[in-house]
């Protein structure tokens, strides 16, 4: 099939749908009400409530800051609130950035830059929230130990069940992390050579 | 009401269209109902703007192609979808065997393109002229032309494999 043939079996094919007219009056009038929700939309509320959860918890962590008696125990609080508080206000606003492209005034190439700018925006929050989460991990573990049992982490005997636990919930926070900077990765290539391929 | 009774005539209208463009940027038929749905809305959210300055069809196609790039193929299905007759996305299937199957190679061809790609092609398809093409799509005419060359170049391997 070559392209000149395809143009002629597209305006065959054009030619038959002009003559169905399947939609109704009432079908169109649906479909311009906001029944449905919107990809991003879904993404944005997941994230939502994320993003309260975290909330929730710097909240706890700034409430009871002066429990956090030491100098360690105070920047291990502080980069904690700092990570809750910011990751998630940047991630919506990555979100926000996406769902108001102006679609309606942009051109095709304008829309296809700002999409893939945006999406790579997001990715890269999202992905930097995988590794950080590392860190998150470790630097909440004395936090908590301080604030709900007034224990501090560093001058307690823990149990060899501990011992144990510790590595293992690492090891499957790394295979988590990989899998889902595999994930992340591809996505963010796709937007890099979508825009490469606008350089051509 | 008047906005709306003239909304309705335009999308009855233009409806192929629509089929056409959700067709090209979907891989399944709920995905394609999906986007079909988010265009219509798209339009109706944007008709207000629509001044008439440049042809309908140019405004319709720069919305709906818009649309179609932002749209994510899902996984998983909505539960709140508008439900769309099924025959309203099916209706091709009124060709004959060799038309029918003919269009699907069409379609898949067109799909194994790139996001740029596949909104020049269409558009070329549809007719358009390169200056057309170059209004909606915001390439050069020039580079319209080039994007052109190497999608027929494409396409000729795709069809040899």
């Amino acid at each position: 099939m070559k392209l000149e043939e395809m143009k002629s079996l597209w305006a065959e094919m054009s030619l038959k749908l002009e003559n169905q007219k399947c939609l109704t009056d009432k079908l169109i009038l649906d479909m311009t009400q906001e029944r449905y929700v919107n990809k991003f939309t879904k993404i944005q509320m997941y994230e939502s409530v994320g993003a309260i959860i975290c909330f929730a918890a710097a909240l706890i962590i700034i409430i009871n800051l002066g429990k956090l008696d030491t100098w360690y125990l105070l920047t291990f609080g502080i980069i904690t609130i700092a990570f809750l508080i910011l990751m998630p206000i940047l991630v919506l606003r990555s979100i926000k950035s996406i769902k108001h492209l102006n679609l309606t005034s942009n051109n095709y190439k304008e829309t296809i830059i700002s999409f893939a700018k945006a999406k790579k925006n997001l990715l890269t929050f999202q992905k930097a929230g995988i590794y950080l989460s590392f860190l998150l991990a470790l630097v909440i573990m004395p936090v908590a130990s301080k604030i709900f049992n007034n224990k501090d982490f560093f001058n307690t005997e823990h149990s060899t069940k501990f011992w144990i636990v510790l590595p293992l919930f690492f090891v499957g926070l790394f295979f988590f992390a990989k899998w889902g900077y595999r994930s992340y990765q591809n996505i963010t290539n796709s937007a890099e050579n979508i825009l490469k391929e606008l350089e051509n | 009401m008047q906005r709306k009774e003239e909304f309705i005539k335009i999308i009855k209208e233009n409806e192929g269209i629509i089929y056409k463009i959700s067709r090209v940027y979907t891989n399944d038929i709920e995905d394609q109902k999906d986007l079909y749905q988010e265009i219509v809305f798209q339009l109706w959210k944007s008709f207000d703007s629509f001044k008439g300055n440049s042809k309908f069809s140019t405004w319709m196609y720069r919305i709906a192609l818009n649309t179609s790039i932002t749209y994510l193929n899902s996984q998983k299905r909505k539960s709140n979808q508008v439900s769309i007759d099924f025959e309203l996305l099916n209706r091709v299937e009124e060709y004959d065997g060799l038309i029918q199957e003919r269009i699907d190679i069409l379609y898949a061809h067109i799909k194994e393109l790139s996001i740029i790609e596949k909104g020049i092609i269409l558009l070329y398809l549809e007719g358009k002229s390169y200056d057309e093409i170059a209004s909606i799509t915001g390439f050069t005419n020039s580079n319209v032309g080039t994007r052109l060359s190497r999608i027929k170049l494409k396409l000729k391997d795709e069809i040899i494999k």
